[in-house]
């Protein structure tokens, strides 16, 4: 579903995103406070509210904003597809020169919302970094143990991914694609192929500061992603670099063992029939063996797709 | 016969002018047109902004800028994919590789073969850590991929355009370029070239890679041999384990009719270990046949390439 003009002809200077994928708060309240943040830095801009899935409340008040002749789009997801894929489906429908994400919750102070926008000047993309944090004891722990651990796999340096609030450049959005979940780590994704991402301090919003415990899921959920990025990032295009450390690793841990039980059986004369020892020796040898033929199948994927797979990004051409 | 010399930088700002200046030297009297390009890969110093100035002068000069490093092999996929013309020359930007040589790779090229490599006789590096590993390296790479090269590493090299644009180029591939391009039975010719020692900047590839160029080979054997049947690859692994379980059953069995047996349960379970292996491997084959079915890399289409003649009865 979708309303608005559906017209690309013009072009506005920034476009304003705001995903409503599971938290929102006080709709009209939060969109005139954004408003006034953003008409500080532009007159020139768009709201595109991405409704993921079925919120009629939320859909009600943006219609009756829309009809005030506020410059707004809705559009609604059949069903929930998860932030990132919201955020390109709203990247589809708009033609701003830059674009603005934000949150439907209060996390920042809208007045901050310049200070990411003034940084497009030189990077191409700004993104949030509330600090200092106002957080519950709790909340901060936790951002902090994701963060250090996600620094630490992808060695990058990320101090909010949690931040909703980024404002990118056209062609960011043009040219890094995020679905699903990946929505935290579009800064990253993005730093990835090479745009210059950068982190700005804002003042986190007052209101922003009950303590939030997650169900286990969603922690395992996260580690998960970690993981995802971390093979994206870094094995795309030689899956059996990665598929085949482990495998050897494995193989050989189980051929040392194996040897050290023959020498056991050959030398010193302890039988071998009734060792638990030599089944988990001769697991290891043949799980290494399988997941180094996993990699290989991999590297099989990616010859035979080698023709869509552009590993670069072309910044300019003289 | 047009020319394209494709070469990749990367924090190159010294070598860039003299560089150009010896490309231009050897190439301008040979009477042919070409280009040049340069693929800035990423370099964090004045490489991009000498090079765009070169070339503000002279339009055969193209410079791509990469939006951050990505690597050699990336660099030269690029240059060779926006290059125009028939015949592609690549060549390190370290000044290593003499440009004066290109004439002599346009000779090879006009005899017929598909792919000319340089290999550098004499070349003026370290012994202990480039020179005995590469030798090792290249010997293995060559009874591996059955295309026998002495000098796998050496960057100048002349390709048909279309030989060398139809094979894929990626990760750190460029060093198997010639055992690729043999997917397309395609014939490659060696000659001796100069090789300098590095006056500017410091060697970027070192002693390090040996494992990475391990699996490398792995790949490439992969592809080369059996991208097209990877049943019969994924069996030929599963042999080992299907044989293993052979000779657990068999000593399980005379231990039964002889003196009795340790663990029953132990032997049982290496057969099935062993068994279940070999099956996981086939099985592996068979997801292979599907994958290059549904791909778009097939190699009967390269194989069309690099058809010589035909004869018309």
């Amino acid at each position: 579903m979708f309303i608005g003009k559906d017209s690309m002809d013009e072009q506005k200077e920034l476009a304003v995103i705001v995903p409503v994928s599971e938290r929102y708060d006080n709709v009209i309240g939060l969109y005139n406070d954004y408003k006034a943040g953003i008409e500080l830095y532009t007159k020139d801009y768009e709201f595109i509210y991405v409704l993921d899935g079925d919120f009629p409340d939320v859909e009600k008040l943006l219609e009756k904003l829309y009809q005030d002749g506020e410059p707004i789009k809705i559009i609604r997801l059949s069903k929930w597809f998860g932030e990132a894929t919201a955020l390109t489906a709203a990247f589809k429908k708009t033609n701003g020169k830059n674009i603005l994400t934000l949150p439907s919750y209060y996390q920042i102070e809208p007045s901050e919302i310049i200070k990411l926008l003034e940084r497009l000047n030189e990077a191409d993309m700004a993104v949030a970094w509330r600090w200092p944090r106002k957080d519950s004891a709790f909340n901060k722990l936790q951002a902090k143990v994701f963060h250090s651990i996600f620094n630490s796999i992808i060695d990058d340096d990320f101090h909010d991914l949690g931040c909703g609030v980024r404002a990118l450049r056209r062609k960011v959005a043009d040219e890094v694609p995020v679905y699903g979940d990946q929505h935290r780590f579009f800064p990253v994704l993005a730093s990835r192929r090479g745009f210059r991402v950068e982190e700005v301090k804002v003042e986190q919003s007052q209101r922003e500061t009950k303590t939030r415990l997650y169900k286990p899921g969603v922690y395992l959920r996260r580690l998960l992603d970690i993981l995802t990025v971390f093979f994206l990032a870094k094995f795309t295009k030689k899956p059996l670099r990665f598929f085949g450390l482990i495998g050897s690793a494995t193989f050989a841990l189980g051929g040392l063992l194996l040897i050290y039980l023959l020498i056991e059986r050959i030398f010193l004369g302890v039988d071998l029939g009734d060792r638990p020892l030599l089944l988990l020796a001769s697991l290891l040898v043949v799980l290494g063996v399988q997941i180094f033929a996993i990699g290989l199948i991999g590297e099989l994927i990616i010859f035979t797709h080698a023709k869509d797979i552009k590993e670069y990004t072309i910044e300019e051409i003289v | 016969m047009d020319l394209s010399i494709v070469v990749p930088l990367y924090n190159e700002e010294e070598s860039v002018k003299p560089l150009y200046d010896a490309i231009t030297h050897a190439v301008t009297p040979l009477g042919i047109a070409y280009e040049i390009l340069f693929v800035d890969d990423g370099s964090k110093d004045k490489t991009f902004e000498t090079a765009k100035s070169i070339a503000r002068e002279d339009k055969r000069l193209r410079v791509i800028k990469f939006r951050r490093n990505y690597g050699q092999t990336p660099a030269m996929a690029a240059g060779i994919d926006k290059a125009k013309n028939e015949i592609i020359i690549t060549m390190d930007g370290d000044l290593q590789n003499d440009p004066s040589d290109i004439p002599l790779f346009l000779d090879k090229i006009e005899e017929g073969y598909d792919i000319v490599v340089g290999w550098r006789h004499k070349r003026q590096d370290k012994l202990i850590t480039r020179k005995i590993p590469s030798k090792i390296a290249n010997w293995i790479i060559g009874k591996v991929t059955g295309v026998p090269i002495k000098d796998n590493g050496c960057s100048l090299k002349a390709y048909k355009a279309d030989v060398i644009k139809s094979v894929p180029l990626y990760s750190e591939m460029h060093r198997f370029i010639p055992a690729m391009a043999s997917l397309a039975g395609s014939n490659v010719a060696e000659i001796k070239v100069k090789h300098h020692a590095r006056k500017f900047g410091v060697s970027k590839y070192g002693l390090s890679r040996i494992y990475k160029v391990l699996l490398d080979l792995l790949t490439i054997k992969t592809i080369v041999s059996f991208t097209s049947r990877p049943m019969l690859w994924f069996s030929i692994l599963a042999i080992p384990f299907l044989l293993l379980s052979a000779i657990t059953l068999l000593i399980f069995v005379l231990m039964f009719f002889s003196e009795g047996i340790g663990s029953l349960v132990i032997m049982a379970s290496l057969i099935i270990i062993f068994t279940a292996s070999g099956f996981f491997l086939i099985m592996g084959g068979a997801l292979g046949e599907l994958i290059y079915k549904t791909g778009d890399m097939k190699v009967h289409e390269l194989a069309l390439l690099t058809i010589k003649d035909i004869k018309n009865q």
